[in-house]
């Protein structure tokens, strides 16, 4: 290939449309130090790499987290951890982009283009000396010849066998790894699935215990929705201190049902051992009621039934040690603007 | 005190993956929380189905894990360097999907049906995520309709070019020069984004 050629696959390289042979090639071109391919590439690899981040952002399921952070060993800290790669001539960023995750599959059968390797140079070596030999003893007796000749016939023919051995224990070995794969799987499937009814089952017991018996219909999110159509509903809005300037909340006072509900987003995680507390401030603070911000989450709607406090021009919330406090000891989150 | 760990996806610092080398696990939860929704995205739009996406998750997180200790800063961001396992496992996947002779469901509608949505511009993507989103989404847009078919058979569905000439039924040399001409656009109208140090 022509470097004009070459330099031609390089966006071609980028967006992984090169079959094996053009990569190799490419590889190899790049390998050999070409200082304007290696650019292109690099430009090209960065548009490669930008291409995921234009696409609609999807969110995976929230268990997925919980799942990721107990399936891996925490004691296995990179078993691969201390020798890095011996020094090969290094093509950024191309060469790793290919190279650092090669394919699963062909990965299982390196011992078989090894042997083969090796079964080629010891027939071309014999061969090799069957013409040397041939050439200078013309005249020495033909036995020795038949001799060889016979040995090398053992010879591939045990090379062949062993060829076929190794053939067979590749196969061997791909069909195990793939059942481990499929039981793994399996097994993450499982569990995946347990782990979201736990989350349902958690989310039932939430708002059952919201509603406390009360005859409310619809899902709190529906109560809402008509709790915000009605005209003299009390509303607060809250905003960050400065343990959490990104955070703000929303707040809502029905005196007809006597319920408030608290939407708060961006609220750091509650720490092991602490809870969030909403406060309604007159004279003093009065307790309103606790939530937690688990790992992940980040908006919360609290919705508690509470005397009325229409005289309360304050709400404020703040983090205390788990099942709250009477008055608040801790920093305060969240404050309505007075 | 946890502060809110919503940084730019784009922009995740070297350091942090130094960190998860060192198996530091606040270090590779708060890995996980950078990049979670981006390498989901890509999944589901290579292999399209959210179940399977997040089953690759979990075995691209693990691998992360367990090789961090091979990332080399000089050989690209930490997010290209996350993509591209994701994408190589997500192919290695879908390959071995077609070798069984498993049909795709490359229906996107059908897996956002479950209790995952798509966002559309959410309150929680930071705001240099949303505008990098907006201009690579409308680079892609901007470029003509061959040339964008091309480029998304090789990356999210890693055809080679012939691969795609005989998909399409169009001359090989045809489907070649529509990628070169995509990529070099895409790569005029995004170089500020790597140019600004932005992915850097």
């Amino acid at each position: 290939m022509t470097h004009e050629e070459l330099e031609e696959s390089v966006p071609l390289y980028a967006a992984g449309a090169l079959d094996r042979t053009e990569r190799q090639a490419l590889e190899a071109h790049l390998l050999s130090g070409c200082a304007s391919c290696h650019s292109a590439l690099k430009d090209y690899q960065s548009v490669a790499a930008l291409l995921p981040l234009g696409l609609s952002p999807t969110r995976p399921p929230r268990s997925l987290k919980a799942t990721i952070m107990a399936g891996r060993n925490p004691g296995a800290i990179p078993a691969e951890a201390a020798p890095k790669e011996p020094a090969r001539p290094s093509l950024e960023p191309g060469e790793w982009m290919n190279h650092l995750f090669p394919p699963v599959a062909p990965a299982r059968s390196l011992s078989l283009p090894w042997v083969v390797g090796l079964a080629t140079l010891l027939i071309v070596g014999v061969v090799g000396y069957l013409a040397w030999n041939f050439a200078a003893q013309r005249s020495v007796d033909t036995s020795i010849i038949q001799q060889l000749e016979a040995s090398l016939q053992e010879k591939s023919v045990k090379l062949a066998s062993l060829h076929r051995e190794v053939g067979d224990q590749t196969k061997a070995l791909a069909e195990l790894r793939n059942e481990m794969q499929q039981r793994m799987n399996e097994a993450a499937e499982t569990k995946e699935q347990l782990m979201q009814r736990e989350a349902e089952l958690e989310e039932a017991r939430v708002q059952l215990s919201q509603r406390g018996g009360a005859r409310s219909v619809g899902t709190p999110q529906d109560e809402l929705a008509t709790l915000l159509r009605i005209p003299d509903v009390k509303a607060v809005s809250l905003t960050g201190s400065d343990m959490a300037k990104r955070a703000a909340g929303f707040l809502l006072y029905d005196s007809r049902t006597q319920k408030v509900w608290l939407y708060s987003v961006n609220l750091p995680e509650c720490p092991t051992g602490t809870t969030y507390q909403l406060w309604a401030i007159h004279d003093k603070p009065v307790s309103i009621g606790t939530f937690h911000m688990d790992t992940g989450e980040t908006a919360h709607l609290l919705v508690k039934k509470a005397p009325s406090f229409t005289a309360a021009k304050t709400f404020a919330v703040s983090l205390e040690p788990s099942g709250g406090r009477q008055q608040p000891t801790g920093p305060m989150y969240l404050l309505s603007r007075s | 005190m946890d502060k809110p760990s919503r940084h730019a996806t784009s922009m995740i610092d070297p350091s942090l993956l130094a960190r998860v080398v060192k198996g530091d696990q606040q270090a590779f939860s708060q890995l996980y929380d950078h990049s979670n929704t981006l390498l989901f995205t890509l999944a589901v739009r290579i292999l399209g189905n959210h179940e399977e996406a997040a089953e690759l998750l979990q075995d691209v997180y693990l691998e992360v894990w367990r090789k961090v200790s091979r990332y080399d800063v000089g050989r690209g961001t930490p997010v290209a360097w996350l993509l591209t396992l994701t994408r190589s496992r997500a192919l290695d996947r879908l390959r071995a999907r077609a070798a069984r002779g498993y049909r795709a469901t490359n229906s996107l509608e059908a897996g956002t049906a479950g209790q995952v949505v798509d966002l559309g511009p959410s309150p929680f993507e930071t705001q240099a995520d949303q505008e990098l989103r907006i201009a690579v989404g409308a680079a892609v847009a901007g470029l003509p309709q061959a040339q964008q078919q091309a480029i998304e058979l090789a990356y999210y569905e890693g055809l080679s070019h012939a691969e795609i000439a005989a998909r399409l039924n169009q001359p090989l040399g045809t489907v070649k020069t529509r990628i070169k001409l995509g990529m070099s656009k895409l790569r005029d109208g995004l170089q500020q984004w790597w140019n600004h140090g932005d992915l850097q």
